[in-house]
């Protein structure tokens, strides 16, 4: 079996080649096999790892161009995954800067993680004599974010990073804004969550890569999705991202059905729509786009029965 | 295949900018043996936007109506990956406790969610049901080279499908576009994302995002790239023109639903299949 690796020697990039058999393949860990080719055929291939017990996250890399946890993949799984192939290929992880070979940068996400603020600062109720203590409901609300080893397999990933990092972060970064944010013990969760808003939050493009690359099945997605949602409650509105997600329930609640150009004019506003005329001249072109909705649509079958349930929710959910 | 009925949920984009999927799928589906039954009153998914804003409103929206799906004794078919991905996680949100709850609301409007029936989309079907599918083309597309773009909610996250396919190495587009005889092409961007989910606060990236897309299927010698997502359809066919030329990229390429492609190899034309609406030519692949 042909094992093909990135390799990056600080100045130059290219791909090396190991043959092994394929016993010396099954029946190992990702992990051990980087150790295998390591030990047996090239001691200069580098790579990080440390607690070999998934706890530690140092040995994210990809395969096939999709990122696992090293430590925790199996061989044969990955055989099994990929329909038992004659070739894998292994490289650093995406998105980061790579330093050598399979190792890459923290540092930039270490920077963003501070920039969260993933320390909280209990609330003033709480003291030293009478403890800084939680509901097992509220421990559930954030005990999976606690989980996150920053290994980095969400970021590899994220389809938003690749296209352009400088207005967004980490989505491990918004997991620990999540979980300050929503932690029952914080005095302040703007002190976690504005930085969030700050640096990208409303920028995510649903890929939900992080949710299915992360080894320890926390979703990243869910967590930006749920501090949109504190956002929104906080009054922190401002921006094209909540005026778009804002429209959506305004439909919702007006006919039950999206309409097109009001999601349009409510998500940019009527300027900005002016640069894209183009685009709504071709879909009335097309009869995909009718310009009497802009006195709107007519509501669906059933729509008063829909508020009255949208507002028992809403009143019930305040109590 | 049997005559199989199902509670047709199309979503607000089949309504409007893609309403050629909903002509195609209506024109495949009685040749297929599929009766679809639009659900009368169906609401907006929140189409993962919503959600950000008020999640118990757009539960129970959904809640609704997959309930209104229920009472007509039928599973629930949908075209829209969002929308499939949407109404999959609310089953899965009232099947796991919240159930009880979200009916005190339904009660409102006499309505109860009872979870009794199955949500699948146009490319499950397919995939299930590959002979029958094979047994209708009368025009096998062996001169078509197509790229398949999956789109992210076709596959992903996987545990809200209960990891019914691998989101890392999927299989269900690739046999049912084979079944139709077409010649698929390598394509290294078959599983990323267009962006549409933030084509307005991330228009730069997804531009980007977009447009690689398109680059990567003209480089690989498509001749169209072919996706199950009316969403990843109107955002590549759409915004193509505007996309290209931002990135200085003089390539185009039509951009098909799916079922526009069973259709062709169903022997349809352009018109029924409505090919003459997407707005990158579609009319002239085969």
């Amino acid at each position: 079996m042909k094992i093909i690796i990135d390799r990056f020697d600080g100045v130059k990039k290219y791909i090396q080649a190991y043959i092994l058999d394929i016993n010396e393949v099954k029946g190992k860990t990702l992990l051990a096999l980087l150790q295998h080719i390591k030990r047996t055929q090239d001691i200069s291939l580098n790579f990080t790892s440390a607690c070999r017990m998934a706890i530690c996250g140092a040995c994210g890399v990809r395969v096939n161009g999709h990122s696992y946890l090293a430590c925790d993949t199996k061989m044969d799984d990955l055989l099994a995954e990929y329909d038992y192939p004659d070739t894998f290929r292994i490289s650093p992880l995406a998105n980061f800067k790579v330093l050598s070979d399979l190792v890459v940068d923290w540092e930039p996400s270490i920077e963003n993680l501070r920039k969260v603020k993933p320390t909280i600062t209990a609330k003033d109720e709480f003291s030293e004599k009478n403890g800084c203590t939680q509901t097992q409901e509220e421990v559930d609300t954030i005990k999976k974010q606690w989980d996150c080893i920053l290994c980095g397999c969400c970021a590899s990933e994220c389809n938003k990073l690749e296209a352009d990092s400088s207005d967004y972060m980490q989505p491990f970064v918004y997991t620990h804004a999540f979980r300050a944010a929503y932690d029952s013990r914080s005095k302040d969760s703007l002190k976690h969550l504005k930085p969030a808003i700050n640096n990208g939050l409303w920028n995510c493009v649903h890929c939900q890569e992080c949710a299915d690359r992360c080894p320890k099945g926390i979703s990243a997605a869910d967590d930006i999705s749920n501090l949109r949602v504190l956002a929104m409650k906080k009054g922190l509105k401002k921006g094209t991202g909540p005026a778009h997600a804002e429209a959506f329930l305004l439909d919702l609640e007006n006919t039950g059905r999206l309409n097109e150009i009001y999601l349009a004019l409510r998500s940019e506003g009527v300027l900005a729509n002016t640069t894209k005329i183009d685009i709504a001249y071709n879909l009335m072109k097309a009869g995909k786009m009718n310009p009497l909705h802009i006195f709107g649509d007519d509501k669906i079958e059933g729509h008063e029965d829909l508020i009255k349930m949208i507002k028992a929710a809403r009143a019930a959910n305040k109590e | 295949m049997q005559e199989k009925n199902f509670a047709f949920f199309p979503g607000c984009v089949l309504s409007q900018a893609a309403k050629e999927s909903k002509m195609s799928l209506e024109a495949i589906a009685p040749i297929l043996g599929l009766k679809l039954h639009e659900i009368k009153g169906w609401s907006c998914c929140g189409a993962s936007q919503a959600q950000d804003v008020d999640p118990i409103a757009t539960l129970v929206a959904n809640a609704r109506n997959i309930a209104l799906s229920e009472a007509m004794n039928m599973p629930m078919l949908t075209t829209c990956s969002t929308c499939m991905l949407t109404l999959t996680r609310a089953k899965d949100s009232l099947d796991k406790g919240a159930k009880n709850r979200i009916n005190e609301f339904l009660a409102k409007g006499n309505m109860k969610y009872q979870g009794s029936n199955e949500i699948t989309s146009l490319l499950w079907v397919l995939y299930e049901n590959l002979d029958t599918l094979k047994s209708k083309v009368i025009k096998p597309l062996s001169n078509l080279n197509v790229a398949l773009f999956y789109g992210c909610h076709s596959i992903r996250p996987e545990k809200a499908y209960n990891k019914k396919e691998s989101s890392t190495n999927p299989k269900s587009f690739e046999a049912v576009v084979s079944a139709l005889g077409a010649n698929i092409v390598p394509f290294e961007k078959r599983l990323d994302c267009c962006g549409f989910h933030a084509s307005y606060p991330a228009e730069k990236s997804v531009k980007k995002m977009s447009s690689q897309i398109v680059g990567n299927a003209d480089k690989n010698g498509a001749d169209c790239l072919v996706t199950p997502c009316p969403l990843c359809q109107m955002q590549l066919d759409i915004y193509q023109e505007r996309y290209q030329d931002a990135m200085k990229s003089k390539i185009r390429k039509p951009i098909i639903h799916l079922s526009q492609l069973v259709g062709l190899a169903l022997g349809l034309g352009n018109k029924e299949l409505g090919l003459d609406l997407n707005i990158i030519d579609a009319t002239k692949l085969i």
